[in-house]
């Protein structure tokens, strides 16, 4: 994919251009991942969805099934909200299931030492 | 390509092209074991970032070069001249970062970047060699377009505090504020587009205008003066000036909404405590008098104030800029996939200094942007693919009555190699039950402290 940076770079050491380039447009891997759509939750629920003491829901250790129930009925608007129908809706299924799997995944508790190393 | 090979690649370039410069020669042909991003600026971009990073890739070595020790979150803070809330609530620690994350700190001023030798240098003297850099500038300001401010130093020397970079300013513009007599009026001149926080200074007029009505002054004004004919947040924050402050909305808006929008506002008889003389009514302000608190407008005559609060147009920060990582609109360029320059390699731009399609400049954006910049960086340093991105942005805001919140939320994807939102309703509808907008404000508030953890916690 990024071999496409070759060639802007080579024509332009051709040109003697020095250190600037122009870049080729990255291409990704296909897919948003479930670590890629969770992390924008994480802004109001919380990095990991680990969040105590606020308005905003947990999201760490929450079931898969509620996790997607509850997408579901904000973006049908069968649950009322302020903000969530329009963001359930603006995610695929496929992108909600994953980012039920994500956060299913973690433990409920935040760990002692603050987070979950995603290595 | 992988990172080997880029490498392998840079160093035949620097061995064939750049005979007598060592910079491109000396960048390792086999990565270290431990790779080193740098990453100027320990805003909400740069925080992000680093946190992330060292959450997903705990390998790699992170380092953030910001010469405060204490971050002001510039989010929010136009509470503080309203006194809701203190210097010490937008006051945050970088002890977290430090202590449970693993992030390292030079508190020092990075000046020049050396792209090709994969190093900065600081004002302390010192040199920093990376990997990859991470360039988080956030915002300077460009008085070059208005009459009778020079520069910023000479705003702020002549009683014209901007505010929009969170510091002692507010304080000055607290002072101004309750320094307004009885009843008097106060200018608020938004910037063009773009600039951070969109539905900040709209926000501001109506804190003011709250603040000088629970101080008893039944004929206080805030007026707003603008160059632009809308704003984020839109007709929410138009539908509550005209239910909390008297205001009408303008004829010239008239053509950007429905009938049935326009019919859920009141016309109120009387002076408005929140006006908007919009870029059609002739808004744009051409000059300020600050010797006598005079604001000349292109079309809609001159105005006497007793506190004036102008935002001058914005640009990306001064390291951006002294670095050539901005082009001639004053904004970097970058791949909206992976943040990276297109104007120098192994350098990413993300936050307010960046150009990213439709994603605004803000708070949430910048922390958006990091987080899939952190996931990118550790495949590009690593290995493995970059990923797909999403990226999303709310922010909240309050209508001046802090009962009464109002939002933008929005999700964004590229699409044919630009960023571009992809929600369809991004407001609360213009006919939402009341209990929404005093929701929305409990999760302001709620999101003030919510954010901040993420970013720092």
């Amino acid at each position: 994919m990024r071999s496409t940076r070759i060639f802007p770079l080579a024509l332009l050491a051709a040109l003697g251009a020095g250190s600037t380039f122009t870049a080729g447009a990255s291409e990704p891997s296909a897919g948003v991942t479930g670590q890629m759509a969770a992390q924008t939750c994480a802004g109001c629920h919380g990095t990991q969805g680990y969040i105590e003491n606020s308005a905003y829901v947990p999201l760490a250790g929450m079931d898969k099934e509620r996790f997607i129930t509850t997408m579901e009925m904000f973006a049908d608007g069968s649950r009322p909200s302020t903000l969530m129908g329009p963001l359930a809706r603006a995610f695929s299924d496929e992108e909600i299931e994953a980012m039920a799997d994500y956060f299913a995944a973690l433990p409920k508790e935040r760990p002692a030492k603050g987070f979950v190393s995603e290595e | 390509m992988s990172k080997m090979n880029r490498r392998t690649f840079l160093k035949a370039l620097g061995a064939t092209v750049a005979a007598g410069s060592t910079a491109a020669a000396s960048a390792p042909l086999f990565a270290k074991k431990s790779p080193h991003v740098a990453v100027v600026g320990g805003g909400v971009g740069g925080a992000t970032l680093a946190k992330y990073l060292k959450i997903y890739a705990p390998s790699i070595d992170v380092t953030i070069i910001e010469p405060k020790t204490e971050y002001q979150r510039p989010y929010g803070s136009s509470e503080v001249i309203t006194g809701h809330e203190t210097m010490d609530d937008i006051t945050i620690s970088y002890d977290n970062l430090r202590n449970t994350y693993g992030v390292k700190f030079i508190h020092d001023t990075v000046t020049e970047i050396d792209f090709t030798g994969h190093k900065l240098h600081t004002v302390g003297g010192q040199t920093v060699s990376y990997d990859r850099v991470v360039v988080a500038p956030g915002i300077s300001f460009d008085y070059s377009q208005i009459e009778g401010l020079d520069n910023e130093a000479d705003a702020r020397a002549k009683g014209i505090i901007h505010g929009w970079d969170a510091g002692e300013d507010l304080l000055t513009l607290k002072a101004q504020l309750e320094a307004i007599p009885k009843n008097g009026t106060a200018i608020i001149v938004p910037p063009p587009n773009p600039y951070r926080c969109p539905p900040g200074p709209y926000e501001r007029a109506g804190l003011l205008a709250q603040w000088l009505e629970e101080r008893g002054d039944d004929a206080a004004k805030v007026i707003i003066l603008d160059s632009k004919n809308g704003f984020t947040t839109d007709f929410t924050m138009l539908q509550a000036w005209n239910r909390l402050y008297k205001f009408n909305l303008p004829e010239e808006a008239h053509g950007l909404y429905t009938e049935e929008q326009i019919a859920t506002f009141e016309r109120h008889e009387g002076e408005p405590k929140v006006d908007w003389i919009m870029g059609a009514m002739g808004g744009k302000v051409t000059r300020i008098d600050a010797e006598n608190m005079i604001v000349e407008t292109e079309g809609a005559g001159t105005f006497k104030a007793d506190m004036i609060n102008f935002i001058p147009p914005l640009k990306a920060g001064r390291v951006a800029l002294e670095n050539d990582l901005a082009d001639e609109s004053g904004w970097c360029p970058v791949d909206p996939i992976t943040f990276e320059s297109t104007r120098h390699a192994d350098a990413h731009v993300i936050g307010d200094a960046c150009i990213a399609g439709a994603m605004p400049k803000s708070g949430y954006a910048a922390n958006s942007q990091a987080k899939v910049l952190a996931v990118q960086l550790k495949a590009l340093l690593l290995g493995g693919d970059v990923q797909t991105p999403v990226f999303q942005n709310t922010c909240y805001a309050l209508a001046g009555n802090t009962d009464y919140g109002m939002f933008v939320a929005d999700v964004f994807r590229i699409v044919d190699g630009e960023i571009i939102r992809v929600d369809e309703q991004r407001y609360l509808p213009f006919d939402a039950e009341p209990y929404m907008y005093s929701m929305s404000a409990t999760y302001q508030q709620a999101w003030m402290k919510a954010f901040t953890k993420d970013v720092f916690g």
